[in-house]
């Protein structure tokens, strides 16, 4: 039982995250100058649904923050207050302190302290506020749909009322001039009703946060409508307990509803609450307003008080006008929500169906290795092969994703980055809705956070120091993604000093990482700062500099099967390059054959293959070698001597082919096989899993006879200036 | 195929483990005869050559397919400090768990599953073997005899698993 709730929680903190991203999004495109209703109500519909989910999970304090920021957000969307620059960025900081509420409930962090947010948020709503005409000097308030002025639904806000205007009331019950309970039979005039359905939020209703609003909404999505409601419970407005209860609505269904899909409005309400769902419409129908009659009307019985469209002055002072327009788009904007079907499926599930088939792509590959062509005819094996690609990528399909899940997170960081630095910081995003796997996306978020953090904290200048060197005072971190072939490139640059080389080798020396005396090209000084133990900062800052961080976003980078590659330009900048495969499991590759052994190369690193002339390799020293293609001279590598796996006499060189494979930092490299067996797919099985990574391999896969045969890792191999340098810094951190 | 289902190697009259018991696997290797622990055992596999790997010490010796999964295949003999098996038809392989992980090791021959009790279990003599004690304890087991002769005792030498985990060195070394 609590395991079911555990997981209905983690599906709500997972929705929180989304809800995050969405906020996110639309608070920077408002940023961005975009204050369209639809960006707004996308805003709203984030908050308001993380404050809905917190409050059936008794996070009250995430809930009541949720809740006055989404009491900002409604008066937005209404358009009663206006959202400049400012305001959207009380809001984004109101989201940052949203945000670390929802890891509070999940238990990561201690709550935050949301007190200068609030001030913030009341600080605006209250500026507002006063353009807003003071409150009706009729006796209009209900507990609950509060706010007078406000005939669009979700506002309850209870700032408008100020209770000194009902003195004169003094504890007498509150009158509702033009509301009275109508008979049952005005409602059904209208229509012959199907569906009967009362519906009275209890008291912990209120206090969980579940908004009745939504409820109705939902039933009027499927077809329904309000024909009244009951307000007789409502106190005198002196013991009015705002998160009390105390209205209860008739709606009425159409007949074709189904009845589970009217009990699923009800999921979130507490079982408190009076939920009545009846097939025929009672003799003792309670209420019917004939004013909500009107179906564009339909979000008005929710206020009950002011429902009436002939204004009482008090509405006529709050301009009632807009709110039409603007319930509109906002049902509109739902309804993509309900459209898009989609469906949560635990990662492991896929994981295991990518698996499979995984193992379905090498049985083909046994079977077509088994049957000659005639016989593969005949078993219709092509058509087999075709659907099991297609399936495969299908499958791949499911676990790609925009690689804006892993950017997400960023502008957030580079706010609390700027608060912590006082260096102002733009940034500019590429290439978001670049795909890529899941996995991919779930490895380079720490990878991604170090190189911002390491961009600002070391990259940047401060704003004074820019604009002395004549740069913009604010900053850019820029970041982009985008596919090239079969590997995804993700940079982060920043414009600010660049990499001081000098300094990098002073402490490379000081720490013992190279000799004094050492002649590295600049490539090799950047290429430094990925040392274990590495960090340049004069003190030890808590945003970056603790000397783990760039050795581990290598190494988390080359867990991947990627690499990292690092320009700079001093006074100019500094650009980190991830280059990362596409996917984790599957690879076109070329299967080569060594002494023996089978290997698998990686197809969009070969260049082309060569059957070399006697002559065209020659010795450079005794131990390396050049092939002359088309008047370049290209390195040549002996794979067997590299990898120790050299057996008897050499093959004549004429004998053997080179396979050209080019690689970004290296350029082109020709690795000497002895044949090549046959281009395919495989299935990359990683040697993680029940071993260790090994330098130079990208894995293994099997091959259609079962055996295995290793993925080389072209990128590793063809490196000699990185075989070094590592070498040599392993040698001494050892 | 060729392997070896346990069900049959299966010579306890219950597959329940009662208190106080453990089933173990013994197996030869070089002049010993080793145990471990049952519950590790995923399988025994006919010996068939690993595809060979660059740059790992020398007592792993290579990979192996196990129905789709890589495993390394680990020269036991050669990882205890012994001088390497040689291979002979009856080489097998013992796929086992450690830590989570699977891995295969080359031993000479199975001999037999046998239910040993607990307290029975003599500590080991410090048998420092490179970083760890392997050993984790002695136990005395008969031994049926082959050539229907009188079964003997004899001592079986029990394994700690994950003090042969693979990626241990690389643990230590960190």
């Amino acid at each position: 039982m609590s395991d079911e709730l555990d997981e209905i929680q983690a599906i709500f903190f997972e929705e929180c995250a989304e809800g995050l991203t969405a906020a996110e999004r639309g608070l920077s495109a408002m940023q961005d100058g975009d204050t369209s209703s639809e960006t707004i109500a996308a805003v709203f519909r984030a908050v308001h649904s993380i404050k809905g989910g917190a409050g059936a999970f008794g996070h009250s304090a995430l809930t009541a923050f949720a809740h006055r920021f989404e009491n900002l957000l409604d008066e937005v969307r209404a358009e009663r207050i206006a959202a400049p620059p400012e305001t959207v960025a009380v809001m984004l900081t109101a989201l940052d302190v949203l945000s670390d509420h929802v890891a509070a409930a999940q238990g990561t962090i201690a709550t935050p302290d949301d007190s200068g947010s609030l001030a913030a948020l009341d600080a605006i709503l209250n500026a507002g506020g006063a353009s807003a005409p003071t409150p009706a000097p009729a006796p209009v308030a209900e507990p609950e749909p509060v706010a007078v002025e406000d005939d669009d639904p979700f506002g309850f806000e209870p700032v408008a009322v100020a209770i000194d205007d009902f003195d004169a009331l003094d504890g007498a019950p509150i009158d509702l001039p033009d509301l009275d309970v109508k008979p049952a039979a005005a409602a059904e005039k209208d229509a012959a009703p199907g569906w009967h359905v009362r519906f009275g939020p209890s008291n912990d209703a209120m206090a969980n946060g579940a908004e009745p609003m939504l409820v109705i909404r939902e039933l009027e999505e499927l077809g329904g409508r309000v024909t009244g409601y009951d307000a007789s419970a409502l106190p005198p407005l002196r013991e009015l307990d705002p998160e009390n209860g105390y209205v209860s609505w008739t709606l009425e269904l159409p007949e074709w509803c189904d009845e589970a899909r009217i009990h699923d409005a009800f999921d979130f309400v507490p079982p408190d609450s009076l939920i009545v769902i009846e097939r025929e419409p009672p003799p003792e129908e309670p209420t019917a307003d004939p004013v909500s009659d009107s179906a564009q009307e339909a979000p008005e019985p929710q206020a009950p008080v002011p429902a009436e469209p002939t204004p009482a002055p008090a509405l006529a002072a709050a301009e009632p006008a807009p709110a039409k327009p603007k319930a509109r788009p906002v049902s509109d904007a739902r309804a993509p929500d309900h459209g898009s079907q989609t469906i949560r499926v635990d990662l492991t599930k896929l994981d295991m169906l990518l698996n499979l088939v995984g193992e379905l792509v090498i049985r083909n590959s046994i079977l077509s290795d088994r049957l000659d062509s005639e016989d593969q005819e005949r078993v219709e094996l092509p058509e087999l092969a075709r659907l099991t690609r297609e399936i495969q990528d299908n499958v791949m399909s499911l676990r790609a994703q925009p690689i804006r899940q892993a950017f997400s997170r960023v502008p957030r960081m580079l706010r609390d980055l700027h608060a912590e630095t006082g260096k102002i910081i733009d940034l500019e995003t590429f290439g978001e809705t670049t795909e890529v796997d899941k996995g991919v996306i779930e490895k380079i978020g720490d990878p991604l956070t170090h190189l911002i953090r390491n961009a600002v904290d070391h990259g940047l200048e401060t704003p004074e120091e820019r604009v002395r060197v004549g740069k913009p005072e604010a900053g850019t971190v820029t970041l982009s993604a985008e596919q090239k072939g079969a590997r995804i490139i993700v940079t982060v640059a920043d414009d600010g000093r660049g990499i001081d080389r000098v300094r990098v080798r002073g402490k490379a020396v000081e720490r013992g990482l190279i000799a004094p005396d050492a002649n590295l090209t600049d490539e090799e000084i950047d290429q430094l700062i990925c040392a274990p133990g590495f960090s340049t900062a004069e003190t030890i800052s808590n945003i970056s500099g603790r000397g783990v961080g760039m050795d581990v976003v290598r190494s988390n980078v080359e867990a991947l099967g990627g690499r990292v590659d690092i320009s700079s330009v001093p006074g100019k900048g500094t650009t980190f390059t991830l280059v990362l495969p596409l996917t984790l499991a599957i690879l076109d590759g070329m299967v080569v054959r060594l002494g023996g052994q089978r290997f698998v190369l990686p197809l969009a690193t070969v260049v082309e293959t060569l059957q070399p002339e006697p002559d065209q390799v020659r010795s450079t020293t005794p131990d390396s070698e050049v092939i002359e293609v088309r008047g370049q001279y290209i390195p040549v590598r002996r794979l067997p001597r590299m990898f120790g796996l050299e057996r008897g006499e050499r093959r004549p060189i004429e004998d053997s082919l080179i396979v050209v494979v080019e690689n970004d930092a290296e350029g082109q490299v020709g690795l000497l096989v002895d044949t090549i067996d046959d281009r395919r797919e495989v299935v990359i099985k990683s040697l993680e899993e029940n071993l260790y990574p090994i330098r130079g391999l990208g894995g293994a896969t099997i091959l259609g006879d079962g055996s295995i045969a290793l993925i080389l890792d072209v990128d590793a191999l063809t490196a000699p200036s990185l075989h070094q340098t590592r070498a040599q810094m392993r040698g001494i951190a050892a | 195929m060729n392997d070896l289902t346990l069900a049959s190697e299966n010579k306890t009259p219950s597959d329940m483990d009662t208190a106080g018991e453990m089933k173990i696997v013994t197996f030869a290797l070089g002049d010993q005869v080793f145990g471990i622990d049952m519950r590790s055992l995923i399988e025994i596999r006919e010996w068939a050559a690993p595809t060979p790997l660059p740059s790992v010490p020398s007592y792993i010796l290579g990979v192996s397919n196990l129905r789709g999964t890589v495993i390394p295949i680990v020269g036991l003999a050669e990882r205890l400090g012994w001088e390497p098996s040689v291979i002979h038809p009856r080489s097998c392989v013992l796929v086992v768990a450690i830590s989570g992980k699977q891995a295969g090791f080359l031993i000479d021959e199975v001999n037999d599953i046998v239910v040993i009790q607990q307290n029975a279990i003599q500590p080991a003599p410090d048998v420092e073997i490179q970083e760890a004690n392997v050993i984790s304890g002695l136990v005395q087991v008969p031994q049926r005899a082959t050539d229907g002769g009188e079964d003997t005792h004899s001592m079986v030498l029990l394994l700690d698993l994950d003090a042969l985990a693979i990626t241990r060195h690389l643990d230590l070394a960190a």
